[in-house]
C-alpha cells in the first residue's frame, strides 16, 4: 500500500493529495515527499502525526515553503500549515494577537496596524513568512536592540508533539510562571519539538515618530568602531546596523542608526548620539528610509546561500577581517547583537568551514541559514553536556523522530 | 529558672514578634548574615530562634539560641529596612535576658558590666587605662603584642585603649593627657546667648572615663551656640551596655538614678554626646514598660538628644579654619537606632577648612559593638578589618564618627595597622574650630 | 520526621565546604524550615553553604551517591515555598556565593555567582553607566540565583521584560554533579534548543546555577513618576486602559487598593497616601529627559479623565522613592494589620482586571476575609493578599477555599496562577486548573531530562 493511500484509510478526512514534483527545485529539497498533507486543525496535525509515527514515516512541515532547506533521505511526508490561517483572537487593549500557524506575518502585522500597533521584528523575508516558520526559526534582525527578542514575545503557542499528544504551551499574558517554560526551547526549534498550530504574539505600540540616521563610509570596516560607540551611548537605539554597499545609498556603506518615539524625544535622541559619537549623522528622508530599512532587512537574507554569525559585539572587526572569503564587503551587522549576516549564491563550502573556525576561535558561532546545494558546510553545534541534554529533550517530544525527517 | 518560664518571658514579647513577615528584606543590611551565609546570623533567623522559643520548640539554654543571639552586633541596621517595622533593638535584648538567665555569659562580659554599674571600680578601671595610655605604655604594648601569638585579644584591647589619646592632628596632642575634668566651667564671652534652652550632659562611663575631652567639647560648643549648661550631678553610666547585654536589672537601676538626677535639675534636653548611650535613653520608655517608673522614663527619652541634634538645630555657628581630610562613619546606633545621619554632616559643615569624605558602606557597623572585639575576635576583626580598608579607601587623615565604642573599634584599628590616622568625634573638630576663633577664654 | 545526617556524610561534606559551613545542628536547622512563605515549616537534615562551582559539584555529587535530596535555597525570599525543605534533603544554600565575577562594559555583560543580591548588581554596574533591569519588590535583599530559579519580574518587567529576557548564559551544576555550561553571549547563533530559556524559571529543580552571566542595560536618563488618587478602583483601572490604549508605553503601572493604602499607613512606612482613596495608580515613565514631559502630561490627562481626584508628580528622586514607597512596602506593611498574611499572585489579561477585582472583592465578602490588593496593572499581573490568623483553624481553611476560588477565577479568564512567585508547593493543586494530565506528564518527563532520579528540590511545581 502507497503512503497516501495508508493515509485516506487511517484518516480519511484529511486533504491529502500528490506532491508537486516542481516544488522540489523551488524549495530546495534534496528528496521528494510521498504526499502533501493539508490539515485544517490541531486535532488533524495530531492524528497525523500519531499515523506517521506507526508508519515509520517522517514528517516534514512546510510554511510558506521558503525557508525549508534540505532534507535527507527515507521516506516522508510533507505537512503543509496554510490552513491552519487566520487571527483567531486580538485584544488590542491587552497587546495580544492569537492566530494560526499558517497565517502570513504579514496578515498579522497589518492586523495590528489596523489599531495603531506593531509586530517589531526585521528577520529577511519576514512579511511573507509563516507564523509557523517564523516562530519556529526565531530569527531576529536588527529591532532586537530596542525590543527584544521573538523569544520573549510569543506568550502562547499550541504545539502537536512528533507522537501527536497537544499542549497548550504558556498562555495569553506576559507574566507566566506556571510551570517550566516548555515554550523557550520550541521557539527557535526549527520543528524539531513539534509541530507548531497556533501562537500568540505580544504587540507593541506602534511609535509616533521614526527616525533614520546613517552614517556613509566608504569602507565598511571603518564603520564598526563608531557602530560599537553608539551601542554605549546614554540613549540606545531601536536598530544599530552596519550595512556595506547599500544600493538604497548609491553603493556606500553605512552605519544606520533607527529611533523610535515622539518626535521631542526623537530630536533629543539623536543630539545626544551624535554628541556621543562626535560627529553629525544624515537624516534619511521617508520614502528613502523605507528603501534603506527594507533592504537591510533582506540583504542576504534570501540568498541561496546565507550564513549568520554570532560573536561578542567586541570581536565584531576580527570577524569581519576574517570574512573575506564569503563576502564581508556587503555584510549586514547588528553591532548592538553582535550579529553578522551574508548572503551569496556563490559562497564555497570551503570558505565557509574556514570562516566558521575563525569565528568559533573568537568565541562566537555560526549557522547556515540557507543553502543550496548538496555540500552544506556545518553549524557550529552546541557543546558535550548541553547537547545531550538538547537529544533527551528532542527524544521526549518526539519519541520515534518523525519530525525532522533525516535532517542536519 | 527553668525553660517553661524562661519561654513565658519571651511569650509576653509575642506582639512584637509577630510582625516579622520572613520576608528577608533585612538580611543584606547585617553584617554577620553578610559575611558568615548562615540564616542563623541574620535577623529574620534570629528573631526565628526567638519565635521558637517562644513556642517552645527550642530551648533557650540550647548553643544555637545562645551562640546567634550573643553573636549579633546590636547595629540594628535592620530596622529601617524592615517593612513590618519589627522593633528588633528591644528584642535582642530581651532574648539576651532569656539567654543570659539561661547560661551565665562569660566572665569577661559579667566583669565588665559590673564595673561600669559602680561608679568607684569604673574610676578605677579607668584611671589606670589612662595611666597606661599617658605613659604611652599600652601603645608600645600593642607593638610587642604583636610579635607574640594568642595574645591577640588583650592586643587589640590595649589598641583599643591607646586609640582614645588626644588626636595629634587636631593639635589636641598639645593639652596635657589625663587631665579629663568633670563638670567642665565654660568662660565664653563671645556666645550669643539666644536662649534656646537649658541642657544637662549625660557624661556616661567609658565616654567619661576615656573621652572626657569630648564631653567638654559638647559643653563648650554647646554654649557658643547658645544653650545653657547645666551641671548634673548624681547621674550615671547610662545602662546601654547592660541592656545590650540583656542585663536588663542593672539596665534599670542606672536609667532609674539618671532620670532622677535629671529630673532634679530641671533641663529642657538631656543631651548626650555618645550614640549608644543617647540610643538607649531614647528607649528608656521601653526598657521600664509596665513599670511604675515608665511615664516618667518617657517624658525622660523625650528630652533627650543627640549633641548633633541641638547644633544643627541652631545653625551651628562657624569657627576658624581646621585644615585636615576627614572621613565620616555612621555610628549604627546613631543612624539606625535613633535615625540621625545628616546632623553630624551639619557640625562638620561648620568648619571651614575641613575637607569631608564619604566612606563606602558607611552606614554599615565598624564591628565595635560594646566588646565585640574581643569576645569576637575572629568576626570582629573581620567586620573591623573591611571598614579600616573603606576608611583608607577614602583617604582622610581623620575619622569622624560620634559614639565612644566606635571610636575605639576604628582607632584600634589604625593603631594594630601602625596607621597614623585617627578616629576623632565630630564635636571635638568643631571645638577646636572653636578655640582658633577665640570663642573661649 | 527529619533525619539527622550520619556523620559519615556530614564529614564528607565539611571536608568539600569547610568545617563551619555544614549545619547539622538540629536547632540551628530550624531558621531553614521556611523561605518567605512560612505557611509551610520543614526542618531540613543538614544545610551546606558551599562557596564556589566546584564545591557545588562535590557536595551534589556526595549527594547523588548517598541518595539524598537536594534543595536549593538563596536569599529565601520566595513566596510559593520554592525554597522549603523535605525532610529527607540537604539544603545548598548560596549565601556565600556572593562575588560579581566579572563586568563587561563594552558588551555589557556581567556575570556573577548565584548568591549576589539583585539591587547591588545594579550599584556596581552603576559607575559604567549600566544596570540590571529586572527589579523584582524584593530586589534589595533578593539573589539572582533566586530570580533565575524564579524567572523573576517586578513592577519595570512591563516595559522591560522578565528575568529569561536579561540571562545570557549560566553554568549549571546538575543532580549528579556534573558541570554543564548553557548558551553563553556570542554563542546565540549556535544551533540548539533554547536550554538557557528553559532553564530560567526551573525552580531548582534542573539544577543549581553556579554562574549567570546577564545583559545590563544603559542607566536611563531620566524618569518621571505619577501618583494618581482615585475614589474608585474602577476609575483607576479605566485610567490604566486609556494610559496603554493611547500608545504610552510606562515603564510601570502599578495600583494598590484602599486596603493596602489603609496598612502601608498604619505602618512605619506611611507614604502619605490618602486613606480613603479607593485605590492609588502609580505610573513611571523613562527615557530621554526631553521626550518624559509630554508622556507624564499624557498620562495625567489619562488619570484626570478616568476621574482621579489628584495627580502628583515626583520631580525629584527623593519624591518618586516616597510616591514609590506605599507600593514597594505593602507587603511588610500589612504584617502589622493581621498575623498571617497569604500573597496570592496570579495574571489575567489586562482588559478582564475590573472584573476580576469586582470578583474577588465579592469572593472576600462571601468567605469573611479581608482581601488587600496589589498589582502590576501594566501587565495584568495581581497580588491579593489574604489576611488572616493561622491559630484560627477555621479561618484558615476559608482562606484556602477563597484562594482555589480566586485562582479558578484568574484562569477562567484566559489568565494563569502565578505571574511571578512561581509554583512551589504552593501552587501545585492548582496546576491542574491551567495544564491537562498530557501536559503536566510533559513537565515531569523534561524535570526527568535534568534530573532523572527526582532528587534535586523534589515536591515542587509538579509531583
Amino acid at each position: 500500500m502507497t503512503l497516501a493511500r495508508s493515509l485516506r484509510s487511517a484518516l480519511p478526512g484529511v486533504s491529502a493529495r500528490e506532491w508537486d514534483q516542481s516544488n522540489n527545485d523551488v524549495l530546495g529539497l534534496g528528496g521528494t515527499p510521498e504526499v502533501l498533507i493539508r490539515p485544517v486543525s490541531t486535532e488533524e496535525v495530531s492524528q497525523i502525526l500519531t499515523w506517521a509515527g506507526e508508519e515509520g514515516v517522517g514528517v516534514l512541515p512546510l510554511g510558506s515553503g521558503r525557508h525549508v532547506g534540505p532534507v535527507g533521505g527515507g521516506k516522508f511526508v510533507a505537512l503543509e500549515t496554510s490552513l491552519l490561517s487566520g487571527v483567531d483572537e486580538y485584544e488590542p487593549a491587552d497587546l495580544t494577537i492569537t492566530s494560526g500557524t499558517g497565517t502570513t506575518f504579514s496578515t498579522v502585522d497589518a492586523t495590528l496596524r489596523e489599531h495603531g500597533q506593531w509586530a517589531p521584528f526585521d528577520s529577511p523575508g519576514v512579511n511573507e513568512r509563516s507564523m509557523g516558520g517564523f516562530v519556529s526559526e526565531a530569527s531576529h534582525g536588527p529591532l532586537w536592540a530596542g525590543y527584544g527578542s521573538l523569544r520573549n514575545h510569543v506568550l502562547g503557542a499550541t504545539l502537536v508533539t512528533g507522537d501527536g499528544r497537544v499542549l497548550r504551551l504558556g498562555g495569553k499574558v506576559v507574566k507566566n510562571v506556571a510551570g517550566y517554560d516548555l515554550l523557550r526551547p520550541v521557539v527557535g526549534a526549527r520543528g524539531r519539538l513539534g509541530i507548531l498550530t497556533s501562537v500568540c504574539l505580544r504587540a507593541f505600540p506602534l511609535p509616533a515618530h521614526e527616525r533614520v540616521l546613517v552614517l556613509k563610509g566608504a569602507k565598511l570596516t571603518s564603520l564598526i568602531e563608531p557602530a560599537l560607540l553608539a551601542g554605549t551611548a546614554p540613549v540606545l537605539p531601536v536598530s544599530i546596523v552596519v550595512v556595506g554597499q547599500l544600493s538604497a545609498l548609491d553603493g556606500s556603506s553605512a552605519l544606520v542608526l533607527r529611533l523610535h518615539g515622539a518626535e521631542s524625544t526623537v530630536d533629543a535622541d539623536q543630539s545626544a548620539i551624535e554628541k556621543h559619537l562626535g560627529i553629525p549623522l544624515d537624516r534619511l528622508a521617508e520614502q528613502e528610509a523605507d528603501g534603506c530599512l527594507t533592504e537591510i532587512r533582506d540583504r542576504g537574507g534570501l540568498e541561496p546561500r546565507c550564513v549568520e554569525v554570532s560573536v561578542l559585539p567586541s570581536r565584531l572587526s576580527q570577524v569581519v577581517a576574517a570574512a573575506d572569503e564569503v563576502g564581508a564587503a556587503k555584510a549586514v551587522i547588528d553591532s548592538y547583537a553582535g550579529r553578522l549576516r551574508m548572503g551569496s549564491s556563490d559562497m564555497s563550502a570551503d570558505a565557509v568551514s574556514t570562516f566558521r573556525g575563525a569565528v568559533e576561535s573568537l568565541g562566537g558561532a555560526l549557522r547556515v541559514t540557507r543553502w543550496d546545494g548538496v555540500t552544506r558546510p556545518k553549524d557550529t553545534s552546541c557543546r558535550g553536556a548541553e547537547l545531550q541534554i538538547a537529544q533527551r529533550l528532542e527524544s521526549i517530544f518526539d519519541p520515534a523522530g518523525v519530525l525532522w525527517p533525516a535532517r542536519q | 529558672m527553668t525553660t517553661a518560664k524562661l519561654a513565658g518571658a519571651m511569650e509576653a514579647q509575642r506582639e512584637r514578634l509577630l510582625p516579622c513577615v520572613h520576608c528577608g528584606f533585612c538580611l543584606p543590611a547585617c553584617p554577620t548574615y553578610n559575611r558568615l551565609g548562615d540564616e542563623n546570623d541574620s535577623p529574620r533567623g534570629r528573631l526565628h530562634l526567638m519565635q521558637a522559643v517562644v513556642e517552645g520548640r527550642l530551648d533557650p539554654e540550647s548553643d544555637a539560641f545562645q551562640v546567634h543571639i550573643d553573636r549579633c552586633l546590636g547595629c540594628r541596621a535592620c530596622e529601617p529596612v524592615c517593612p513590618s517595622g519589627v522593633e528588633y533593638g528591644t528584642l535582642l535584648e530581651l532574648a539576651r535576658e532569656t539567654a543570659s538567665t539561661a547560661r551565665a555569659p562569660d566572665g569577661l562580659t559579667r566583669g565588665l558590666l559590673t564595673v561600669m554599674a559602680s561608679r568607684m571600680l569604673r574610676e578605677i578601671l579607668f584611671l589606670g587605662g589612662r595611666t597606661l595610655r599617658v605613659t604611652g605604655l599600652a601603645s608600645v604594648m600593642v607593638d610587642v603584642l604583636g610579635r607574640i601569638r594568642f595574645a591577640g585579644r588583650l592586643r587589640f584591647a590595649l589598641a583599643m585603649l591607646s586609640a582614645t589619646r588626644p588626636s595629634v592632628r587636631l593639635g589636641q596632642g598639645v593639652m596635657a593627657d589625663g587631665m579629663e575634668s568633670q563638670d567642665t566651667e565654660i568662660k565664653d564671652a563671645h556666645a550669643p546667648r539666644v536662649g534656646v534652652g537649658s541642657v544637662g550632659i549625660l557624661r556616661g562611663c567609658v565616654q567619661e572615663g576615656l573621652y572626657g575631652r569630648v564631653n567638654d567639647a559638647t559643653a563648650r560648643t554647646l554654649d557658643v551656640n547658645g544653650y545653657e549648661v547645666r551641671t548634673v550631678t548624681r547621674q550615671d553610666c547610662c545602662g546601654a551596655l547592660h541592656a545590650h547585654g540583656g542585663a536588663l536589672t542593672a539596665a534599670r537601676n542606672l536609667a532609674t538614678r539618671n532620670i532622677k538626677a535629671f529630673e532634679r535639675a530641671g533641663v529642657d534636653w538631656v543631651v548626650v554626646s555618645a550614640a549608644g548611650c543617647g540610643a538607649t535613653m531614647k528607649e528608656y520608655g521601653v526598657l521600664f514598660e509596665g513599670d511604675p517608673m515608665e511615664e516618667r522614663a518617657r517624658a525622660f527619652s523625650a528630652k533627650v538628644r543627640d549633641v548633633s541634634e541641638l547644633l544643627a538645630e541652631t545653625g551651628p555657628r562657624s569657627g576658624a579654619s581646621v585644615d585636615c581630610t576627614l572621613a565620616y562613619d555612621h555610628p549604627c546606633h546613631l543612624m539606625h537606632a535613633q535615625g540621625i545621619s545628616s546632623e553630624p554632616l551639619k557640625v562638620l559643615e561648620a568648619v571651614p577648612g575641613a575637607d569631608v569624605r564619604v566612606i563606602a558602606k558607611a552606614d554599615e557597623c565598624c564591628g565595635g559593638a560594646g566588646i565585640y572585639g574581643m569576645t569576637h575576635p575572629d568576626l570582629g576583626s573581620r567586620i573591623g578589618g573591611d571598614k579600616i580598608a573603606a576608611v583608607r579607601d577614602a583617604g582622610a587623615d581623620l575619622v569622624c564618627t560620634p559614639n565612644p565604642g566606635c571610636m575605639m573599634q576604628i582607632g584600634a584599628g589604625f593603631c594594630m595597622e601602625g596607621d597614623a590616622q585617627e578616629a576623632v568625634h565630630p564635636v571635638e573638630v568643631l571645638d577646636e574650630s572653636y578655640q582658633r576663633a577665640g570663642y573661649y577664654r | 520526621m527529619t533525619q539527622t545526617l550520619t556523620s559519615r556524610v556530614a564529614d564528607r561534606l565539611r571536608a568539600i565546604v569547610g568545617e563551619d559551613q555544614v549545619i547539622t545542628n538540629p536547632d540551628r536547622l530550624v531558621a531553614y524550615e521556611s523561605d518567605g512563605l512560612t505557611a509551610y515549616r520543614v526542618v531540613p537534615r543538614a544545610v551546606v553553604l558551599p562557596e564556589t562551582t566546584d564545591q557545588v559539584s562535590e557536595v551534589l555529587r556526595v549527594m547523588h551517591g548517598e541518595g539524598i535530596e537536594v534543595v536549593p535555597r538563596g536569599a529565601g525570599t520566595g513566596l510559593s515555598g520554592g525554597a522549603l525543605p523535605t525532610p529527607d534533603s540537604v539544603i545548598v544554600g548560596t549565601a556565600r556565593m556572593n562575588r560579581i565575577l566579572s563586568i563587561d562594559e563594552q558588551n555589557r555583560l556581567a556575570k556573577v555567582q548565584p548568591g549576589v543580591v539583585n539591587a547591588r548588581l545594579t550599584e556596581a554596574t552603576a559607575p559604567y553607566g549600566l544596570y540590571y533591569a529586572p527589579d523584582p519588590a524584593s530586589q534589595s535583599t533578593c539573589t539572582l540565583g533566586g530570580n533565575v530559579a524564579e524567572n523573576s519580574g517586578g513592577p519595570h518587567c512591563l516595559k522591560y521584560g522578565v528575568t529569561s529576557r536579561y540571562v545570557t548564559g549560566l553554568t549549571v551544576v546538575m543532580a549528579d554533579g556534573e558541570v554543564v555550561r548553557l548558551g553563553g553571549a556570542g554563542l546565540e547563533a549556535v544551533h540548539g534548543l533554547d536550554l538557557v530559556g528553559l532553564f530560567v524559571g526551573s525552580e531548582g529543580c534542573f539544577g543549581i546555577a553556579t554562574e549567570i552571566e546577564v545583559r545590563l542595560l544603559p542607566k536611563v536618563e531620566s524618569i518621571r513618576t505619577l501618583l494618581g488618587i482615585f475614589d474608585t478602583m474602577e476609575a483607576a483601572g479605566h485610567a490604566v486602559t486609556d494610559i496603554i490604549g493611547s500608545g504610552l508605553m510606562p515603564a510601570a503601572v502599578e495600583i494598590v487598593d484602599n486596603a493596602t493604602i489603609v496598612a502601608v499607613e498604619a505602618s512605619v512606612f506611611s507614604a502619605g497616601y490618602p486613606v480613603d482613596a479607593g485605590a492609588a495608580l502609580v505610573v513611571e515613565f523613562d527615557g530621554t529627559e526631553a521626550g518624559l514631559d509630554d508622556d507624564a502630561d499624557r498620562a495625567e490627562q489619562c488619570c484626570l479623565s478616568a476621574g482621579a481626584t489628584k495627580v502628583i508628580r515626583a520631580t525629584s528622586d527623593e519624591e518618586r522613592i516616597a510616591l514609590w514607597k506605599g507600593r514597594k512596602k505593602a507587603f511588610g506593611a500589612m504584617g502589622r494589620i493581621a498575623p498571617d498574611l497569604l500573597v496570592q499572585d496570579a495574571t489575567v489579561p489586562r482588559t478582564r482586571l475590573p472584573e476580576v477585582l469586582a470578583r474577588i472583592t465579592e469572593i472576600g465578602r462571601e468567605y469573611d476575609l479581608k482581601i488587600a490588593n496589589v498589582f502590576h496593572a501594566g501587565d495584568g499581573n495581581l497580588h491579593p493578599n489574604i489576611l488572616f490568623d493561622r491559630q484560627n483553624q477555621e479561618e484558615l481553611e476559608r482562606v484556602e477555599r477563597a484562594s482555589r476560588e480566586i485562582m479558578t477565577l484568574c484562569v477562567s479568564v484566559g489568565g494563569t496562577i502565578t505571574g511571578e512567585h512561581g509554583v512551589g508547593v504552593d501552587k501545585r493543586a492548582y496546576m491542574s486548573l491551567v495544564y491537562n494530565e498530557v501536559e503536566m506528564d510533559m513537565l515531569r518527563s523534561v524535570r526527568r531530562v535534568f534530573d532523572p532520579d527526582g532528587r534535586l528540590n523534589p515536591g515542587k511545581v509538579v509531583q
